[in-house]
């Protein structure tokens, strides 16, 4: 039988609200259990098969899903022998290289983008530059700038490499596609250059930004793992697998690959959550 | 007289010679009139308004407003976009709100203005919402308003309600008459459309192809609102059609 549809009167607008809208709400709600059952399932087949293979091929360079979660867990709770340092001393001393790579980046990046997408000038003599840096590979600055900078400066260095292309890129084509005609309208309502830039090209250029931050800390953390096997001084996860590769401890090896997948996961979950917020809060959806 | 169009003309440059897009187009507009500007596709009359507004520049000729020589963008002209050109960032009231903050009006005498320009264009209610969340017709309320908040003397319309389905397009024009009769600003408005051109206008300058300029002028002194149905009101439209229909070259 069909539900009775509800009228509301809006502006002296009837507006008819159907049965479907009703349930939307417990629609969704069925839909967010389906999806964690399903990711749980997922997860269940994969550490199944990961078991399996361990068992099947018994080789000491893929140790069972038993032994690595041991691993992992034991590695927040005790201190590592040689080094002293829990696996959460090691999470903290990545993320500040992270951290601080990207915020370099993030302070240089955003305004030179933003110019260069605004000026002609500053863009032609800037361009040739970039563009000779742009296709290095960051991790191919990781050997040298580790002697230069030394182990403490030089994998934050790397990482800011690694993030300020990809942001710079992002913002400067976020300038480029912002709608001629709202310049048009802004100039109409009496805008001069520096108003253009500060009240049009800068608020529409927010969710490149933002899309720019997402990538750029993706980025940051495949940095950090080749900066700190080459050499960072004071830990760091990435030293950590480096470390346990070299004395054959591959349940230890792969509870830090854990690790960096949660870290890679919960920054590209946090920076999306922050995005979302954001282009809300800007009424731009 | 307030507005002074003197043979203006525009021309694109080619790799040989020129496209001339308008030609030898004089008109003079008086304060408070409604004028349209009708003709079709590729006519160059949204180029000639954008020439009014200063946001293009024209090969030669002269453009006056009360007098003073039109060089670049001023807030004594308001112009309307057909896209509606909205900041998609700022709620309604500040997008109306977005000359008077570049003229550095104080904040009171802004939101005052603001909220009565909410008023005059039937937008109460809507103040804080986004321009994503209203549908085209109350966007370009938001459109008109936004314009009219730099007080300007003229208003320059593009094809305003050219996005808009026919109900809406009929009930905006009838919202337009009662604010332009509320403020009596003088409106240019380009549209391609007779049946709104004689809707709306005190005279319609009806324009030919490229190189275009004014091929003919229609006085309507007629009462306001007009009767679609009437004899004379579907008379004037055919005639016009008919003219406009002889200048589009068979292709």
């Amino acid at each position: 039988m069909a539900m009775i549809t509800i009228g509301t009167i809006k502006r002296g607008l009837i507006t008819f609200i159907r049965p479907s809208d009703v349930s939307l709400k417990t629609d969704r709600r069925i839909q967010f259990v389906k999806t964690i059952i399903i990711t749980i399932f997922s997860l269940s087949v994969f550490i199944g098969v990961w078991w399996g293979l361990s068992l099947l091929i018994d080789t000491p360079f893929l140790p069972p899903p038993d032994i690595v979660f041991e691993a992992l867990l034991d590695s927040f709770i005790r201190p590592d022998i040689t080094t002293g340092r829990t696996m959460w001393d090691n999470v903290v001393t990545s993320s500040i290289r992270v951290a601080w790579g990207f915020a370099l980046a993030f302070v240089l990046a955003v305004p030179l983008g933003l110019v260069m997408g605004f000026s002609k000038t500053v863009e032609s003599f800037s361009k040739p530059v970039v563009e000779v840096f742009r296709p290095i590979a960051p991790i191919a600055w990781a050997p040298l700038l580790l002697i230069a900078m030394g182990g403490k400066v030089g994998p934050i260095i790397v990482i800011f490499i690694g993030v300020f292309f990809p942001l710079l890129s992002n913002i400067i084509f976020g300038v480029r596609s912002i709608q001629p005609i709202l310049m048009d309208a802004a100039r109409t309502l009496g805008a001069k250059r520096g108003d253009m830039f500060i009240k049009v090209i800068i608020p529409s250029t927010v969710p490149y930004i933002m899309t720019g931050i997402r990538i750029g800390l993706g980025i940051g953390w495949m940095c950090v793992v080749a900066a700190e096997f080459l050499g960072a001084v004071g830990g760091g996860v990435g030293q950590y697998v480096q470390f346990k590769t070299e004395v054959n401890r591959f349940d230890q090896v792969f509870a830090g690959l854990i690790v960096f997948s949660i870290l890679g996961l919960s920054t590209t979950e946090l920076s999306g959550w922050v995005e979302r917020r954001v282009m809300k809060r800007m009424g731009l959806k | 007289m307030m507005l002074s169009i003197e043979k203006l003309r525009k021309a694109f440059p080619l790799e040989e010679g020129e496209l001339v897009a308008i030609e030898d187009f004089t008109l003079d507009v008086k304060k408070g009139e409604f004028i349209c500007i009708l003709g079709p596709s590729g006519c160059g009359k949204t180029t000639i308004l954008r020439i009014i507004a200063g946001l293009d520049t024209q090969t030669s000729g002269k453009i006056s407003l009360d007098g003073k020589i039109i060089k670049g963008p001023g807030s004594d002209r308001g112009m309307v976009f057909q896209e509606f050109a909205l900041f998609p960032w700022r709620s309604v009231r500040k997008n109306i709100e977005f000359g008077m903050e570049l003229r550095k009006v104080p904040v009171k005498t802004r939101h005052e203005t603001s909220q009565k320009l909410i008023e005059l264009v039937g937008l109460e209610g809507f103040e804080d919402a986004h321009p994503h969340e209203l549908s085209g017709g109350m966007k370009q309320r938001v459109g008109i308003a936004r314009a009219l908040a730099n007080e300007p003397d003229i208003l320059l319309m593009d094809e305003p309600f050219g996005a808009l389905d026919a109900q809406t397009r009929n009930m905006m024009q009838k919202e337009l008459l009662r604010i332009w009769e509320e403020t009596k600003k003088t409106v240019v408005f380009i549209t391609h459309s007779v049946d709104e051109a004689v809707f709306l206008a005190d005279r319609i300058v009806v324009m030919g192809e490229r190189p275009s300029s004014i091929t003919e002028i229609y006085d309507i002194p007629w009462e306001r609102p007009r009767e679609r149905a009437s004899m004379e009101f579907a008379n004037l439209r055919k005639e016009i059609l008919a003219k406009l229909e002889m200048m589009v070259r068979p292709e």
